[in-house]
C-alpha cells in the first residue's frame, strides 16, 4: 500500500472500516483453508480406516481411545466410525459455507475499495 | 469497534482524519512522525506474538483434554457390563503392556502438582467438560482479542501509508512551485 504515486484521495473512517474488515476476512480465510484441510485429512483417515474394517480377520480390533488402544469388536468399532464420520462431514460442510460467505464478503469490500482508491490501493496476496 | 479505547490493556490506534492536523503533533514532520508510528506497530506485533503463543498452547491442550473425556465416557459407557474390557497401554514410549479392565465407579484423575484424586466417574465427567469448556472460552477471547490487535495494526498501517503519501504529494507540490529547488537538492 506504500507505494501510493502521491495522488491524495481522503480516507474517511468508513473507509477505514472497510480495510479493517477486509483485514479480519482475508485472516479468517486463510485460517478456514488451514481447518478445512485438516478436515479433509480427517475424512481420508476415516474412510482408510473404514476400509481396513471390511478387510480384518479377526473379530476384534484395536481402538485408540485418548492415549489407549482398546480391544474392541469389529462391529461396534464400524459404529464408532460411522458416527465420527458423521460429524466430520457435517462440520466440513458448515465449514465451506462459512468460506463462501467469507468469500462473497471480501468481493464487495474489494468492489468499494478498488471503486474509491483505484490503483492507490493493493488487496491482492502476492 | 470505533468506541473501545482500549482492550486488555491493548490500546487501540487512533484513526486520523486528516493528515496535516495529525502532523502538527510532530511539528508537521513527517520522519518523526512515521518513526512513531512505525514503533507503535512493533509493539502491536510484539503483542500479537504473545497472544498468538497463548493460542497456541490452548490449541495443544484442548485435544489433549478432549482425549482424557473420551477414556472416562469410554468407562462410563462400559459400566454394568460384566466381561473384562482387554486394553493396551504405554509403559514407556513404544512399548506397551496389555491391562483388563473391569466394570469401575471411579476414576483417579491427575490434577497436576504431584496430586492425583479419586473421583466417580459422573464427576470426573463433569470436571474434565468443565476445563475444556474453559480452555474454548479462553481461546475465544484470545481469537477476539487478535481481532481487535489486527483492525489496530491495520489502522496504523494505513496512517503510515497516508503519511507517506502525504509527504510525497507534497513535495511535489514545493518542486511545482520552485523547479529551482530540485536541482539544488538533487
Amino acid at each position: 500500500m506504500q507505494q501510493g504515486d502521491g495522488v491524495e484521495t481522503e480516507v474517511t473512517w468508513e473507509d477505514q472500516q472497510n480495510i479493517n474488515a477486509f483485514g479480519r476476512l482475508n485472516n479468517k480465510f486463510h485460517e478456514l483453508e488451514d481447518t478445512i484441510k485438516a478436515k479433509k485429512d480427517m475424512t481420508d483417515n476415516l474412510e482408510d480406516a473404514s476400509n481396513e474394517l471390511i478387510l480384518a480377520d479377526d473379530p476384534e480390533v484395536r481402538y485408540l481411545v485418548g492415549e489407549v488402544f482398546t480391544h474392541l469388536a469389529v462391529d461396534e468399532v464400524e459404529e464408532r466410525l460411522e458416527a465420527l464420520k458423521e460429524v466430520n462431514s457435517q462440520e466440513l460442510e458448515s465449514l465451506q459455507e462459512e468460506k463462501a460467505e467469507v468469500i462473497a464478503k471480501m468481493a464487495a469490500l474489494k468492489k468499494t475499495l478498488y471503486g474509491k482508491f483505484g490503483d492507490s490501493i493493493n488487496l491482492e496476496e502476492d | 469497534m470505533a468506541s473501545t479505547s482500549e482492550r486488555r490493556g491493548i490500546p487501540a490506534a487512533a484513526f486520523v482524519k486528516d493528515v496535516h492536523d495529525f502532523l502538527l503533533q510532530y511539528d508537521g514532520n513527517p520522519g518523526t512522525c512515521l518513526t512513531a508510528l512505525q514503533e507503535k506497530l512493533q509493539q502491536y506485533k510484539l503483542a500479537e506474538m504473545k497472544l498468538l503463543g497463548q493460542k497456541r498452547d490452548l490449541l495443544a491442550k484442548i485435544p489433549d483434554m478432549r482425549k482424557c473425556l473420551q477414556i472416562v465416557e469410554l468407562m462410563m459407557h462400559k459400566k454394568g457390563n460384566q466381561e473384562a474390557m482387554t486394553m493396551d497401554f504405554e509403559v514407556a514410549e513404544g512399548i506397551y503392556a496389555q491391562a483388563e479392565f473391569r466394570d469401575t465407579e471411579t476414576v483417579c484423575l491427575w490434577l497436576g502438582a504431584n496430586v492425583m484424586l479419586e473421583y466417580k466417574c459422573e464427576e470426573a465427567q463433569e470436571l474434565l467438560t468443565r476445563n475444556l469448556d474453559t480452555a474454548n472460552k479462553s481461546l475465544k477471547s484470545i481469537v477476539e482479542d487478535l481481532h481487535f490487535l489486527r483492525d489496530q495494526m491495520t489502522i496504523t498501517e494505513v496512517t503510515i501509508a497516508r503519511v507517506y503519501n502525504w509527504d510525497v504529494h507534497q513535495r511535489r507540490k514545493q518542486r511545482a512551485i520552485r523547479p529551482e529547488a530540485e536541482t539544488a537538492v538533487a
